[in-house]
């Protein structure tokens, strides 16, 4: 009989059903197969692919979204200590935060989880956090990306504050800045000198992906 | 015509003499500026050695906490007022000092439902709370808290309905204080849970989430009966049902975990001879046919900055809803020029308020609104808001 557990795996995501998910990566571990690991992996790729497009089409809403990132955390936190041996390649750093004064956290939650699903290690420094405290994890984990959500007019000048410290301390050349959040638009991005601005999770994400691929 | 008359005239789909005018008018930093008063800095204080204990004590008790909470909205009423506002909405809430090792301060307050706000000050030292995380992320501690807290929220509810009478009588002979149970089922059930596990919990546990709803609707309704016992014509509720790009929830969801707390909130305001009028942030054109089926009078926010066009509401809705709001606090009332205020209350106005069933606000409060914008605000609508409008 031939294993469906990847086809399985992929309507557990699609129809947000967390249970028919976990059972069919479970049926993959005990497979004991190191390349089927690997698919697996894609599997959910491809699928939050799909889901970030539904929520971009208007087809699903947010709670929608924020389920199937549970699910595929859920996935991938089962599949990842087989992955050490030679499993998924990580996509490199992103360090994120919400900027200093500011306190909302949902749409930053959100990223976290679909980055991490993507490939990537993820330090989530909160919210409310200073432009020292961005300056110096950046110091310290190297990121290729960071990300900054702020959804308040009045913090918006917190985002060139930071991007400020990362030009003082010599850090802002060797890494991507993209940030998103309800009080922000592109021009925010141009205005203070991040590298793009993303109306939603799953487009930061692509553009995070694009970033880290190899030329 | 006075302003009460005008406000009850518009929530009437009639027209008034002219379009009366509301202000969202809460903060303590807005409220302070307006009254030219210097904050106490509670937030400096508690850290202070010695002195920072007895603050918290004193904080921590109810009577101060009542006090200092009606001083700030009522000193809000009376600046609103002086600037020729016809009405300013109001809301009670109860906190308790708490010692929290996650808050920058060290401290936070925690909330009846379950829910920790962050206490921060601003450079001023005006006070600043806001939602920050939740206390029971799962259904053993929201079974425990909910237990624990049921002489609290006798507490909060006596403390409501003394805090909207005092303020009907203090201030109800200058301005219509719009009186706001807030928050609504929605935000109780998932903030004191958080927002992922709620949404975890939606789709494993939704006997769970039933009988959340079901606890939060009844704390609503009788949040509701507190808050009329001031005697207003005209009740808030609320929940923030939208973000930037549409509901937070798919709109059958919505229906089906919380239409029946909708309807039955709507229908004990009118049975008890009032309207109702309901807050939500963000982009909420997908509900505003659920709004007209539960029975609410009227909606307030409509926010830009989330797409939010006064026309566009208008147009689905035609006349049954009131609308309340749509100036933009992002920019407008905060740094807009003359002008731009001039500008954006006279397209309100066009779009919305012909026929009455318009009351012109901001789309929130923030704690950078400015002032003098507001008082530009409320100028312009004198100036273009005189029925017949365009006339
Ligand atoms: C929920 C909410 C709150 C909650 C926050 C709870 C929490 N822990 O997050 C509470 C009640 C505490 C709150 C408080 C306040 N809020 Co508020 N809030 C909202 C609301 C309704 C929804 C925000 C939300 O969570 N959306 C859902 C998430 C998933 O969406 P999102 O954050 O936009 O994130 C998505 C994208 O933007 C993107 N994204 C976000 N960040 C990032 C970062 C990166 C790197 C990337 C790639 C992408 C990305 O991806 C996400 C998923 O697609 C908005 C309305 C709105 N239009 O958004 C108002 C809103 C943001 N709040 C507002 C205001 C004014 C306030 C207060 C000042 C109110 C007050 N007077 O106290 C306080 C400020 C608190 C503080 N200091 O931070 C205003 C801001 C106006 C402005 N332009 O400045 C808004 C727009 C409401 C309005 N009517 O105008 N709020």
């Amino acid at each position: 009989m031939p294993d469906d557990s990847l086809a399985q795996l992929q309507r557990g995501l699609l129809d947000l059903d967390m249970e028919a998910a976990l059972a069919a990566v479970h049926n993959v571990i005990a497979g004991g197969n190191q390349a089927r690991v690997k698919e697996a992996v894609d599997v959910v790729t491809r699928s939050l692919e799909v889901v970030g497009k539904r929520f971009q089409d208007g087809e699903w809403y947010l709670a929608e979204l924020v389920y199937a990132g549970e699910i595929a955390k859920d996935v991938m936190n089962a599949l990842s200590p087989l992955m050490q041996s030679g499993g998924s390649p990580s996509r490199g750093t992103l360090v994120i935060g919400t900027v200093a004064g500011d306190l909302h956290d949902l749409g930053k939650n959100i990223v976290v989880n679909f980055a991490r699903s993507a490939g990537f290690a993820v330090v989530d420094l909160g919210v409310d956090v200073s432009a020292q405290k961005f300056a110096a994890a950046v110091r310290e984990h190297g990121p290729a990306v960071l990300g900054m959500s702020c959804l308040l007019t009045s913090t918006e000048s917190q985002l060139a504050g930071v991007i400020d410290a990362l030009k003082t301390q010599g850090l802002r050349d060797k890494l991507k800045v993209v940030i998103g959040g309800a009080a922000l638009s592109e021009r925010a991005a141009r205005d203070v000198g991040a590298d793009a601005f993303a109306p939603d999770a799953v487009t930061g994400v692509d553009m995070m992906k694009k970033w880290s691929a190899p030329a | 015509m006075n302003f009460k008359e005008r406000v009850l005239t518009a929530m009437n789909h009639e027209e008034a003499d002219r379009v009366p005018v509301m202000g969202l008018i809460m903060d303590p930093a807005t409220v302070n500026k307006m009254l030219g008063k210097k904050p106490v800095d509670f937030v400096g204080l508690l850290q202070k050695p010695v002195l920072g204990n007895q603050i918290k004590n004193l904080l921590s008790s109810n009577r101060f906490w009542n006090n200092m909470y009606y001083g700030n909205f009522s000193a809000a009423m009376q600046a609103a007022a002086s600037l020729g506002f016809d009405a300013n909405w109001a809301v009670y809430a109860l906190m308790k000092l708490t010692r929290d090792p996650q808050a920058s301060v060290g401290w936070s307050w925690y909330d009846p439902y379950g829910r920790v706000w962050e206490l921060a000050a601003d450079t001023e030292g005006n006070i600043n709370v806001n939602y920050s995380r939740a206390l029971c992320d799962t259904e053993e501690k929201w079974e425990k808290w909910v237990e624990e807290k049921a002489p609290l929220f006798e507490t909060m509810l006596r403390n409501t309905a003394a805090f909207h009478r005092k303020l009907v009588k203090d201030h109800g002979g200058r301005i219509y204080p719009m009186c706001y149970a807030a928050p609504g089922p929605f935000e109780n059930s998932w903030q004191p849970i958080g927002f992922v596990n709620f949404t975890r919990l939606i789709y494993q546990k939704p006997d769970f989430v039933k009988k959340v709803i079901a606890f939060q609707t009844d704390l609503c309704l009788r949040n509701l009966e507190a808050v009329m016992k001031s005697g207003v014509e005209v009740v808030l509720g609320g929940d923030d049902l939208g973000q930037k790009t549409g509901p937070l929830l798919r709109p059958e969801l919505v229906e089906k975990l919380y239409g029946e707390s909708y309807r039955r909130m709507a229908d004990l305001v009118h049975q008890r001879g009032r309207k109702f009028v309901f807050h939500s942030c963000g982009n909420i054109y997908a509900l505003l046919d659920k709004f007209v089926e539960w029975g609410f009078d009227g909606i307030i926010t409509m926010e830009p900055t989330a797409g939010m066009d006064l026309g566009r509401v208008r147009a689905q809705v035609g006349h049954k809803l009131v609308l309340i709001g749509n100036l933009d606090v992002s920019y407008l009332v905060v740094k807009g020029t003359r002008q731009e205020i001039e500008d954006a209350v006279r397209k309100a106005i066009g779009d919305a308020a012909r026929g009455g069933g318009y009351i012109l606000s901001t789309s929130h409060s923030h704690p950078l609104v400015d002032p003098v914008r507001l008082q530009w605000m409320v100028e312009a609508a004198h100036k273009y808001g005189r029925y017949p409008i365009g006339g």
